[in-house]
Order: C-alpha cells, then sequence, then structure tokens
C-alpha cells in the first residue's frame, strides 16, 4: 500500500516543497517497515484497521479547525452519535424491512445493505453537523476564542447525555453485518474481510476528500477560506455556506467512522466519543492541525502506537505511550508532523 | 470564601431536608404482623439504575420476602417487641447509571439520621462500601451487605482499619458472601481441577476489584501448578482488544480469566475473543460479569451473544445450598421469577437483621439509639450463629462470614435466561 502522506496536500497552508514532501513519505515508509517487523503481520492488520478509524475521526477535527480555528470537542461525540445512528438504522428499519439477519453471508444483498447503512448515516450525521455548527458555533464566530470551545464542549455532553438517556448506560449491540470470523490469508496473517473493507473504506474516503478539496469550486472556497476568511469573502465565497459544508464533510465522515466501529467491534457505548475523540483529536494535532494528510498521518501512527504498546504488554500504558509520543513530537515539531509554522498563519 | 459558605449552607440545608424526608413519609404499620408499638425500619441501598439494576432486584426481592415471611410468622408483633417491620426506605447509590461512592455516602447520612432505621442491607459494590463504612460505622448502625467481596471492607492487613476510622473495635458491618482474596483464588482451583487445564491468559480492567481479583488469582493458579501465559491490563475506555488478545493467542492459553466487570470490558473481551480466533476456550470472570439473562440488555451474556457459550462466572456466595429447592419454590410463587444467586444472598442478609432484632427485641428498649446499637452489638457477636438460608453461618472479629464457599455459574446452553450453577468450591475445607 501507498502512504497517505504519498497524497499531495489538500490544504494551501503555504506552498510545500518537494524535497519535504519527499523527506516525509520515506520517513513513514521507513515507520511502517520498522512497525511491521516490530508487531508482526497480524498486529500490522489489527493497526491498520484501528488508525483508519482514528484517522477518519481526526479528518473532522482538523478540517473545522483549518476552516474557523476550533477546537471542536463535540467532534468525538458526533462520531459516537454516528454509530448508534446506524445502529438504530440497521436494527429498527434496514435488517426488519429487508428481512435479513446479521451477519449477511450472501455478497450482493450485503453490499446492498452496507451501501444503504453509509447512504443514510453519513448524510444525517452531516445534517447534525452542520446543525450544531449554526446553533452552537456561527453565533460565536466572532466571540472570544473560548466562548466557542465552551460551547463545543457543551454540544459534547448534550450528545453523550441523549445517546445516555435514549440507549442506557450498557454497551448496547449492533449487528455485524460483516462475519467477523470470515477472513484471508495474507503475508502470514489472518486478516478478517471486515479489516480489509474499513481500510479499503478508509482511504477511499480520503481519496475522495482530497479530490472534492483540491479540484472542485467548494473545495478551492474551502482552503481559500482557511487562507484568509476576509479575501475570500471580498472575491464573493459564501462565508456561511463554505463553513457548514466544511462540517457537513467532516461529521460525515466521523458518521463513516461510527458505522464501521459498530461493524467492526459489534457494541457501540454512550461514552464512545471521549475517548475515541481524545485519540483522533491527539492524531490530528500530532499529524499538524488543520492538515488533512497530516490528520490521516498522526491517525494511522495513533493506531500503530496503540497496538505496539499493547501487543508487547504494555497495555497499561498504552494512554501514556500514545501522549508521550504526542509531547515528543511536539517538542521538536511543534506544529505537528506536516504542519505549517504558525508565523505563516495569517 | 464566599461561594465555600454557601456551598456550606446548600449541603447542610439538603442534609437536613433528607433528614426529615423519610421520616415524614413513614406510613405506620405498612408491612404485616400489625405492630402497635410503632414500625421499625430496614433500610436497602443498592444501585437502581443501568445493569446493576440486574443484580439488585433479585436481592430486594429476596430481602422483602424474608421480611414479609417474618412479619406473617409473628402474631401482633410479638416476635419483634410489638412493633412492626417494614423494608423502607430503598435508597439509590446510583448516578447516571452506574453505582457511585458519593451517592452512597449521602444515602447512609440520610440512612443513620432516621431514628427508626435499625439496620441496612447494602450496597452491592465494594467501591460504595468504601465510601458509606466511616459514616455508619461512626453513626453505630448495622450494616449487612449481600454481595461486597473486597477483603479491604473488613480484614485490617487490607486496610479496613481506616475504614472503620471512629470505632475500629466496633464492628457494623457485615456480609454473607466471601471476599476476592477467595474468590480469585477459588477461580484458579476451578480452572485446574472442574475445568482441567493449565494454562492461562488474565487479562484485567486496572480497578481496584478488577486487579484485585485477578492478582489473587494469578498467585493461586501459580501455587496450584498452573502456568500465567500472559496477563494484561486494559483501562475501561478500551473498546478494542483485539491486538491483546491477538498477542495472547500464540502463547497457547487453554482459558482466559478475566479479572473486571461487565461494564469495563467483560462482555466485550468475550465477543471479540471469537474475532482473533480463540473463541473455543473457556472464559472465567468473578461475580462482576454475572449480571443477568441473555434477554436483558446491557449484560454480560447479552453483549457476549453467541460468544457467551464457554463462560462461567463465580460468586463469592454459596451456590448449592441445603434448602435451595424450597427457597427457589417459594421465591418464584412471591414474584413469579427465578431467583439468582444474589436473591439468597439478600434473604440470608434479612434474616440476620430479622434475628438480631427478634433477640434484642425480648427486652424493651429504652430509646431508638440504643434499639440500633443493641442490634448492631447482637449482630456482629462471634458468639452468634445464624440459622441462614445459606447455611448455619457466624460472623469472625471482623464482620466476615464464617462461610467461604465460591460457586460457579455457567451460561446457559442454548443460550437462553440466567446463569446456570455448575460447581462451587469450599475454600474453608482447604486451609
Amino acid at each position: 500500500m501507498t502512504t497517505p502522506t504519498a497524497a499531495a496536500s489538500p490544504r494551501v497552508a503555504g506552498p510545500i516543497r518537494l524535497g519535504r514532501n519527499a523527506r516525509i513519505a520515506v520517513a513513514s515508509v521507513v515507520f511502517l517497515a520498522v512497525f511491521y517487523a516490530f508487531i508482526g503481520p497480524q498486529q500490522f492488520a489489527n493497526a491498520l484497521t484501528l488508525g483508519a478509524i482514528y484517522a477518519l475521526i481526526a479528518l473532522g477535527y482538523t478540517m473545522v479547525y483549518g476552516i474557523i480555528e476550533l477546537i471542536n470537542f463535540a467532534h468525538g461525540d458526533v462520531f459516537m452519535t454516528g454509530s448508534f445512528v446506524s445502529m438504530t438504522l440497521l436494527t429498527r428499519i434496514i435488517l426488519p424491512v429487508t428481512g435479513l439477519t446479521a451477519p449477511i453471508r450472501d455478497i450482493v444483498p450485503l453490499l446492498l445493505v452496507l451501501l444503504l447503512v453509509f447512504a443514510l448515516t453519513m448524510p444525517i450525521m452531516g445534517l447534525i453537523g452542520v446543525t450544531i455548527e449554526r446553533f452552537a458555533y456561527r453565533p460565536l464566530r466572532n466571540a472570544p476564542r473560548v466562548a466557542p470551545l465552551i460551547t463545543a464542549i457543551g454540544v459534547s455532553f448534550i450528545l453523550q447525555n441523549l445517546a445516555l438517556i435514549i440507549f442506557g448506560p450498557a454497551s448496547v449491540n449492533t449487528p455485524q453485518l460483516i462475519a467477523p470470523e470470515l477472513s484471508v490469508n495474507i503475508a502470514d496473517a489472518t486478516v478478517p474481510y471486515i479489516n480489509i473493507f474499513i481500510f479499503v473504506l478508509a482511504i477511499f474516503l480520503m481519496v475522495a476528500l482530497n479530490q472534492f478539496v483540491g479540484r472542485t469550486r467548494l473545495g478551492r472556497a474551502m482552503r481559500s477560506t482557511a487562507q484568509d476568511r476576509e479575501a475570500a469573502q471580498l472575491m464573493g465565497v459564501d462565508l456561511n455556506l463554505t463553513i457548514a459544508i466544511t462540517f457537513f464533510i467532516g461529521s460525515a465522515l466521523a458518521g463513516a467512522a461510527g458505522v464501521v466501529w459498530g461493524l467492526y467491534l459489534g457494541s457501540v457505548k454512550w461514552d464512545l466519543g471521549f475517548n475515541g475523540g481524545l485519540k483522533a483529536f491527539t492524531a490530528a494535532v500530532l499529524g499538524g492541525i488543520g492538515n488533512t494528510t497530516g490528520a490521516t498521518l498522526g491517525g494511522f501512527v495513533i493506531g500503530f502506537i496503540e497496538v505496539g504498546a499493547a501487543s508487547k504488554g504494555f497495555s497499561r500504558w498504552s494512554e501514556a505511550i500514545v501522549f508521550a509520543a504526542l509531547i515528543i513530537v511536539l517538542v521538536f515539531r511543534p506544529a505537528g508532523i506536516l504542519g505549517q509554522q504558525l508565523g505563516e498563519r495569517a | 470564601m464566599k461561594v465555600t459558605k454557601l456551598g456550606a449552607l446548600a449541603v447542610g440545608a439538603a442534609l437536613v431536608l433528607s433528614a426529615c424526608g423519610p421520616g415524614a413519609t413513614t406510613a405506620p404499620g405498612s408491612a404485616g404482623g400489625g405492630g402497635s408499638k410503632g414500625t421499625l425500619k430496614i433500610a436497602i441501598d443498592l444501585p437502581l439504575q443501568g445493569s446493576d439494576k440486574q443484580s439488585s432486584d433479585p436481592m430486594i426481592n429476596g430481602i422483602k420476602l424474608a421480611v414479609k415471611e417474618a412479619s406473617a410468622a409473628s402474631t401482633a408483633g410479638t416476635d419483634f417487641g410489638g412493633y412492626a417491620l417494614t423494608v423502607d426506605p430503598i435508597l439509590d447509590d446510583a448516578l447516571n447509571g452506574t453505582h457511585d461512592p458519593q451517592t452512597g455516602a449521602k444515602n447512609m447520612q440520610t440512612a443513620v439520621a432516621d431514628p427508626n432505621i435499625v439496620a441496612l442491607i447494602g450496597p452491592l459494590n465494594s467501591s460504595v462500601a468504601k465510601a458509606e463504612i466511616p459514616i455508619t460505622n461512626e453513626a453505630g448502625l448495622l450494616q449487612c451487605s449481600p454481595a461486597n467481596t473486597n477483603e479491604g471492607l473488613t480484614k485490617p492487613e487490607f486496610g479496613a482499619l481506616d475504614i472503620r476510622k471512629a470505632h475500629p473495635d466496633k464492628i457494623n458491618y457485615v456480609r454473607v458472601v466471601t471476599t476476592d482474596d477467595k474468590q480469585g483464588p477459588a477461580a484458579a482451583q476451578f480452572i485446574i481441577q472442574v475445568l482441567k487445564k493449565t494454562k492461562v491468559y488474565v487479562i484485567d480492567d486496572t480497578e481496584t476489584f478488577g486487579k484485585g481479583i485477578a492478582d489473587n488469582f494469578v498467585k493461586e493458579f501459580q501455587a496450584e501448578g498452573g502456568t500465567v501465559v500472559a496477563r494484561d491490563g486494559a483501562p475501561k475506555t478500551t473498546s478494542d482488544y483485539t491486538p491483546l488478545l491477538t498477542a495472547a493467542k500464540p502463547k497457547g492459553p487453554e482459558a482466559v480469566y478475566f479479572g473486571g466487570v461487565t461494564g469495563t470490558g467483560g462482555g466485550i473481551i468475550r465477543k471479540q475473543r471469537a474475532q482473533v480466533g480463540i473463541g473455543d476456550i473457556p472464559y472465567v470472570g468473578p461475580d462482576g460479569i454475572q449480571d443477568g439473562t441473555v434477554e436483558t440488555s446491557g449484560t454480560f451474556l447479552n453483549i457476549a451473544g453467541a460468544a457467551a457459550k464457554g463462560s462461567y462466572s463465580s460468586l463469592a456466595a454459596i451456590g448449592d445450598f441445603p434448602a435451595k429447592k424450597d427457597f427457589d419454590a417459594k421465591y418464584t410463587a412471591e414474584y413469579n421469577l427465578a431467583p439468582t444467586g444474589y436473591s439468597a444472598t439478600g434473604y440470608a442478609c434479612a434474616q440476620v437483621v430479622l434475628a438480631a432484632l427478634k433477640a434484642v427485641l425480648k427486652t424493651a428498649p429504652s430509646d431508638m439509639a440504643a434499639l440500633r446499637e443493641a442490634v448492631r452489638a447482637s449482630a456482629v457477636n462471634p458468639a452468634t450463629n445464624y440459622d441462614t438460608i445459606l447455611g448455619t453461618i457466624h460472623f469472625d472479629a471482623n464482620g466476615d462470614t464464617s462461610q467461604l464457599i465460591v460457586s460457579f455459574y455457567k451460561a446457559p446452553d442454548p443460550l437462553k435466561g440466567d446463569w446456570v450453577f455448575d460447581s462451587q468450591v469450599d475454600f474453608g475445607a482447604k486451609k
């Protein structure tokens, strides 16, 4: 596989020199090779899966930060909400109506149901994200920086408590559409199809995002808004629409992460968003917040560190190790692995 | 400073209010027996929300059944000095769906302030008990737990003197179940002697209860000649256990021991084991995973689903007691429900309280405070033997039961209903 860093940077956070890009690509390949040797093929597959999920969530953090410089603390709970929305859609509507039971073993109905659950959950979560932005962040757009940060924490608690009240405090089972025991042997590892599905889907969504941001009018509007909000407005960019779309895409990606989480682990819980969100936020900071390629890279790095720690018997330390890595990276590169230096920012 | 004072005022006001509350609402003679002197209250404190409720409800039913029977047997309250008995109030120590030590402590303030409460049954969780005992100890209120297993609640060598600081020699807390330093090791004996497995993978949830019981398990398992192939700890925030299980698989475990409760990963680990390909070896856990039927959302059996097959959970109490058949029959007749292991321990706690009351009320107490103290002193006396549903027991100098039996329950096969009693290990017989 190619490393996510090999893709062109989608954001114009200042011109990125080719030399640096190449260095990062080489560093990523070396990092992957070392990790592969360190944890072995089986754990490597686990790490890619977990990393892909973190990366999907981290994209939403980094996009929102890139465009309005808000750390959207509610984003982890948007991910959690997405997992519950997909669980509800599957157990209440899709499976009863079609008469299918999980796991679905015929390929055509399986793909149709998967397509349906993603096609429904992602827009629903996108709309929820836009609603949150409209009511909790937009009125505070010109307020001091700390105000929307607090409303973000407020939204986070609202989503958590809603899930707690509606679905109860215990883990809730969610259908594993792809039979978890089905697997294929790749390079000495028994890789379940579900892991492959998650990885491929995540890469697909990331490439799609890249193309959208890099190639379309709206994407250009997003990039210009991130660079200089006022200048973009003077050039005719609809600021509210652009920010709303950023939230829509970020939340839809978190929704997709929520769906795959349920498919992968088979249970969801109301407090899922806190830990998932924290790890993804760390990934975004690690990769360089505001930079989508960085978020992807950071997500995989966190996934690798976590799985690496667990596989070597350091599970008690896994959170400490993740955050120690963050501190080390930030000490040497305060803006994150791929982040631009703060001075460049207007 | 101002804020602190206001806060103190508010807390004080709340205390006064809550102290008045239950006393004011008592309906005289609300239970059978028809006492003329008034009503004595046996309070309950258990978590009544979330998955904890699955454990609490059978206990409450057991307690109510025992009190109802005792009241019915006592014509005009003669067994109890002319007093009527009631189970009231039933306090909830859960907050936001899970047991909460601070809520438990607040409940104790309420309970000790109500002079008509002669004893309290509960709590379910050791962490809650740790916050409650200092309060009931200071007030000298008898507390009997049907479920707490943490050894630190009673045994001085595990730090219990810090908990009963006010009156270290006046024991007020007793329990009818045995302790984690028996429950963990009993599981080790169970895996070696009953399941005949000698290589085990141990994982705990890094919390006081989970890690403690797993440590005790490991010690005994190794002493019995078994091998611990790997030992992990994963905090309850962990959702993805596949890396841990993947790492453990090649080491060839024949069984898995989990130290923790359902809410800290018990069910999810079991489920993910199948995914990694070690789903067909037995999985043994403590009482923390024995929390209700397959059909109830959020229980271990429900979360693990089809993967629950081959799981065992222990209960630090006797499972196969002599009068089990009779007890099960009358419980089912009363509630139209099957009893769980906790129904009997709740019933037994109530029996202890009732027996102490009966003994004390042979002579009329001068006032309620004297009655409360007499009940406490009588109940915890190591010389007193109690004929409980669990068997004849007494409490040692720390308040621990003399019955050191741990029982093991198996996940139902086919997967329907509740855990099924499998076998029991008498730890008292060994030592």
